[in-house]
């Protein structure tokens, strides 16, 4: 089949997807037992304006009818107004993405630029030290609370050596933020050419990054370590030795076939860091989509919290598609 | 019994140090957890005015916290309340996924289908997110806790148990069962669990180390339980403010303590998969 109808058929999954994202959404709020007009209408919303809402909602309607109405109301751009802000939900999200993405971005760079040579190494020399040392330290970056690896870093780096600033938000609070471009401190920073704001950017990133980078390393090495050795223990890699092969020849061919299921698994990894993210966000005070999330659930605002998790979802959607079609384009069996 | 037990479980260990190690720390834990309150030196939740933040050493090893409560007994009775949530919610998962994985399996067609889509659906939702939205929309109750946690697992046993029941269902075995007129819920239950269940168990320890990390999380947020119930998640909060003024043995002891058992249940869960798995054993080699 050619690629374009392999593509067109892959996009088309992705519509029941959506179905189910949204009966989800849709449920959440449900089960929270809230009111979903006033979640819709906000806080400062008059009599008359809750009666429309009602109406508008189908409130009167089968639940089936109102899910076709919450679909409609999204399909708008419409997620609702946020209980505590009052301001609509899907601008909210908008506004802070960039400093979500800024952090993941950065952190799964570092971590999978540390965590794939590893894993490598591990399974070129299965058993030795250096596989035993890796298994154990990833064994252990799966097992530490993300928020707590944040507040250790805070108490050290912070605390103890005075290295870094503290978690307070994306900038220096003596600093006004550069004028926004792409959201992102650091980079808006490097555009307006102000070097004490770049300055302070960087010095805030360091932390968090490391944080997600060391939370997204783990798995990648415990990952490209099985990978690799699933692909040397292949016909082909043993063909290869039994000719005689060199090893570092035999090495650069195991390497070429494990990178497709490798970036296959850090494009599905990203999408369960949004979700880690968020709780690194949440102890240095990143003021991002994952405070955001966070702080909505802690406050039971569900207008803010239903928007946030179609939002994540959209977005895992998103990168799963992405993967599929660098899959599709990397590899001819495909 | 013991003398036939004993050279195996040495066998076992030497094969995969990863369960043995798991395991020994698991049985720390454990016996944290049953003998608390003979253990404990000091009443967990007994607040002490005159003596708060006092610093490790001396009558209180982990020091006192905000409250000037001994965080060292309280270190220990958290490892009853880790226990007391994972348990329940496994069970939760297993029992709810364990019966619709043998079902879906074994009819297949297109209930198969749609409930392998679902389940692929369902991984869309970045699942700590997914867990804490849906226990503050039921209400941060343990009951609910556990129940939440128990549900979202019980996909993964059911795909887990799914995939050895599509191996099993056309083998000799079961077809002679069903030819002998046994009724499905019998050559399910009877015939193919046994056979089915192993990968399901190794899956047992890696979300229970799960369901610790999730409730943890959520009494760290303030949604689950609160302080000042010696939970390892809410102390970490208490802890959180200390921190930056110093006084770090409140949030450091506790988080340790969630490390290790998280540590624990992973290797676990790691080791019986490799034992379990010939050819991921293989690979190994």
């Amino acid at each position: 089949m050619p690629i374009g109808g392999l593509l067109l058929r892959r996009v088309a999954l992705v519509v029941p997807l959506l179905f189910v994202i949204l009966l989800g959404t849709f449920l959440l709020v449900r089960i929270s037992g809230q009111d979903p007009v006033g979640l819709l209408a906000g806080p400062t919303a008059t009599t008359a304006e809750i009666a429309l809402v009602r109406e508008s909602l189908a409130l009167d309607q089968p639940a089936w009818v109102q899910f076709g109405v919450y679909i409609g109301r999204v399909a708008r751009g419409d997620l609702g107004a946020s209980w505590l802000s009052n301001r609509p939900v899907l601008a909210e999200i908008l506004d802070r993405a960039p400093a979500t993405l800024e952090l993941i971005f950065w952190g799964v760079l570092i971590g999978a630029g540390i965590g794939i040579p590893v894993g490598l190494r591990a399974a070129f020399r299965p058993d030795r030290g250096f596989d035993q040392a890796s298994r154990f330290l990833s064994l252990l970056g799966f097992s530490v609370p993300t928020y707590w690896l944040g507040l250790i870093m805070l108490f050290v780096f912070f605390y103890l050596l005075d290295w870094a600033p503290p978690g307070m938000g994306r900038i220096s609070l003596m600093l006004d933020p550069p004028p926004r471009v792409t959201g992102s401190h650091l980079i808006d920073g490097l555009l307006g050419g102000d070097r004490e704001v770049v300055g302070s950017a960087f010095a805030q990133l360091v932390l968090p990054v490391l944080c997600v980078a060391i939370i997204s390393a783990a798995p990648i090495v415990k990952q490209t370590r099985a990978i690799a050795l699933e692909v040397l223990a292949t016909d082909y890699i043993r063909h290869a030795r039994a000719q005689g092969l060199p090893p570092r020849q035999i090495r650069a061919m195991a390497l070429r076939n494990s990178a497709t299921p490798i970036v296959t698994f850090i494009g599905t990894e990203i999408t369960g860091l949004v979700g880690t993210t968020s709780l690194i966000e949440y102890v240095f005070a990143w003021g991002g989509l994952g405070q955001y999330g966070l702080s909505a659930i802690i406050a039971g605002d569900f207008a803010a919290v239903q928007g946030y998790v179609l939002i994540l979802a959209l977005f895992s959607v998103l990168v799963f598609l992405a993967v599929d079609v660098f899959v599709m384009a990397t590899d001819p069996r495909a | 019994m013991t003398a036939i037990a004993w050279p195996r479980l040495v066998g076992i260990s030497r094969r995969s140090p990863t369960l043995a190690i798991g395991f020994l720390i698991l049985l720390g834990f454990a016996a944290m957890a049953v003998l608390a309150p003979f253990i404990v030196p000091f009443d967990p939740v007994r607040a002490q005015p005159f003596n708060v933040l006092a610093a490790p050493g001396g009558a209180h090893p982990f020091g006192t916290d905000g409250n000037g409560m001994d965080v060292l007994s309280r270190v220990i009775a958290g490892a009853a309340w880790a226990f007391g949530i994972a348990i329940p919610a496994v069970v939760v998962g297993i029992v709810v996924g364990v019966p619709f994985g043998l079902y879906t399996g074994y009819r297949g067609g297109w209930f198969d289908e749609v409930a392998m889509r679902f389940f692929d659906a369902l991984r869309v939702f970045p699942s700590i997110i997914l867990a804490l939205a849906v226990v503050a929309a039921a209400g941060p109750s343990l009951f609910n806790v556990v129940l939440v946690i128990g549900l979202l697992d019980s996909p993964v046993f059911a795909r887990v148990v799914r995939a050895e029941v599509l191996a099993l269902r056309h083998s000799g075995f079961v077809e002679s069962a069903r030819a002998a007129g046994n009724p499905t819920w019998r050559i399910l239950f009877v015939h193919i669990l046994p056979n089915a269940i192993q990968g399901a168990m190794a899956q047992a320890a890696v979300r229970a180390a799960w369901a610790v990390r999730i409730s943890a999380t959520l009494a760290f947020l303030g949604v689950g339980i609160q302080p000042p119930t010696p939970e390892w998640g809410a102390m970490i909060r208490q802890g959180a403010e200390y921190l930056v003024t110093g006084q770090w043995w409140v949030g450091v002891f506790p988080g340790i303590a969630l490390i290790l058992m998280v540590l624990g249940l992973n290797m676990l869960g790691d080791g019986l998969q490799d034992l379990l798995d010939p050819r991921r054993k293989a690979a190994t080699r």
